[in-house]
């Protein structure tokens, strides 16, 4: 998960790159900290300090690590020469090593080999029941296959053991959307809210969740995290601030039939459409007439 | 029975969506059609233009609801309705139409019923710098009378074509030089209001 200034910071980083102003290795180690996926330029990057001899002796021991980036980023970009030509070397220098054997057993991955690699994982599974990343590669290989309740089976093992991996609820909320099982989504959110109670990404997924189920109760609760994470965020989240205008308005068309009047005043609401006419005002303000329509056609 | 139609989608809204898909290779990424019903032939849905929608979590409400409302808003005073919706999926070798596109496909087709739904064609895709082929790189599916979604085939019956017959070699162009890097979705707007899920600089 980045946030804007990292994600800006990233991509300063590689535009000074890619106009010759060096920052190579700053790029891949941030790259690698983020977790992020751009393979094409750490395939690039990093293979400009592999191919310099006296680059890759300046970085000492963390060579290695870079060879293991570069790897990774190779199989992504279906470059497997260069994966096996890395791959190589690292079990020249760490044979035996469990780590090297993941990189193979995803080298098989990428291949295609895809029952050699699920035996490779489960073999070093076997001699290290606890390794993370091949479980998860594990459920990879199962979603890439298509095999989606394959992967939520090993996902839900995975977390039983695993239970503060966020990366993991997180992969699986996004899977159970995905299948329209909103309630199961909402209860990995709801998990993610507790163990993280102030990232506000979380309140606002769990309220989109609950929004999509719809009904009075879950409008109501959507409304309230809505409203945390524009607290989180300083206000200045549009998504949450649109969230509070449609939860608003579709709370009004549920009770019409019912003859409930909204106990809940209505300042939350034109605070929230005030908040983002200010916005659009100020950033994009050829977009403001489409938003006051939207605004407008919401308090119907 | 139903009616064939012909759908006819312009280069520009075509490439955008297939831009988009690109932009966003590892997830499933969709999109809306915006058009209207050729006024001398019935027959015939022109799609003038497409709005790349979203990249993640295709299946949450609250953003695709500002969307669509938004998007029509605008393209209303245009004369130009929603007639139909692009997605494309996560996963190279998945050739089906998934169950979140075949909803939102309905709920169009509750305000306009001839709304098709277009999936990106992967295979189609690969091989568009090797061919000649100036057909789309999508596949096309339209309800059937009772209400599923089927792809309309090879055997006549309604069929997708893109108005201008050189648009592949031009997407071919794009794709060769990233042009991708340009395009802006509604995700992007919602993430940063800045940027213009318009796209009006992209084919300048």
């Amino acid at each position: 998960m980045v946030s804007k200034t990292e994600e800006s910071q990233l991509n300063r980083l590689e535009n000074q790159v890619d106009n010759g102003g060096g920052g190579a290795w700053e790029y891949l180690c941030l790259a690698r900290k983020l977790k992020v996926r751009r393979p094409e330029k750490a395939l690039k990057y990093g293979l400009s300090i592999l191919n310099d001899s006296k680059k890759r002796y300046a970085l000492g021991p963390e060579q290695w690590t870079l060879y293991e980036q570069v790897a990774i980023a190779a199989m992504d970009c279906q470059c497997l020469d260069v994966a096996k030509d890395c791959i190589k070397v690292l079990q020249k220098k760490f044979p035996e090593s469990k780590r090297v054997g993941r990189l193979e057993g995803m080298l098989l991955e990428a291949t295609g080999s895809r029952a050699e690699a699920e035996k490779a994982y489960s073999s070093l599974l076997e001699d290290n029941p606890l390794d993370q990343v091949i479980h998860k590669r594990r459920v990879a290989m199962a979603k890439a296959q298509g095999n989606i309740s394959a992967a939520i089976e090993w996902l839900n093992k995975y977390l039983e053991i695993f239970m503060a991996d966020h990366d993991a609820w997180r992969e699986l909320a996004e899977i159970y959307v995905s299948l329209q099982m909103y309630k199961q989504a909402a209860f990995c959110y709801e998990e993610l809210i507790l163990s993280q109670p102030t990232v506000p990404l979380y309140h606002l997924a769990y309220a989109d969740v609950l929004y999509t189920l719809g009904e009075l109760e879950n409008l109501q609760i959507a409304k309230k995290y809505y409203a945390s994470t524009i607290d989180l965020t300083g206000g200045k989240n549009t998504r949450a601030l649109l969230g509070i205008c449609l939860c608003t308005s579709a709370m009004r068309q549920l009770s019409k039939g019912r003859n409930k009047e909204d106990k809940e005043s209505p300042e939350l609401q034109s605070l929230a459409a005030k908040a983002l006419e200010k916005d659009y005002e100020q950033i994009a303000d050829d977009k403001l007439g489409l938003l006051t329509c939207a605004l407008r056609s919401l308090k119907i | 029975m139903v009616a064939e139609l012909k759908y006819e989608i312009s280069q520009n809204a075509y490439i955008k969506l297939v831009l988009h898909a690109l932009k966003h290779k590892t997830i499933a990424v969709n999109g809306i059609l915006l058009g209207r019903v050729n006024p001398q032939n019935e027959s015939v849905v022109e799609i003038i233009e497409s709005v790349p929608l979203f990249h993640s979590n295709l299946a949450l409400l609250p953003p695709l609801e500002i969307a669509l409302i938004m998007i029509e808003e605008h393209y209303g005073s245009k004369g130009l309705g929603i007639v139909g919706y692009f997605h494309a999926n996560e996963r190279f070798d998945d050739a089906e139409l998934g169950i979140v596109a075949k909803n939102i496909g309905d709920h169009i087709c509750r305000y306009f019923p001839q709304a098709a739904v277009f999936l990106l064609d992967n295979k189609k895709l690969e091989a568009l710098p090797k061919g000649k082929d100036q057909s789309p790189v999508m596949q096309l599916y339209i309800r059937d009378a009772s209400k599923n979604w089927k792809l309309a085939g090879p055997d006549g019956g309604s069929r997708l074509v893109i108005k201008e017959p050189a648009a592949n070699v031009v997407l071919s162009d794009y794709i060769s030089s990233e042009k991708w890097q340009d395009v802006v979705d509604f995700d992007d707007h919602l993430d940063d209001i800045k940027m213009d899920w318009l796209n009006p600089e992209l084919f300048k």
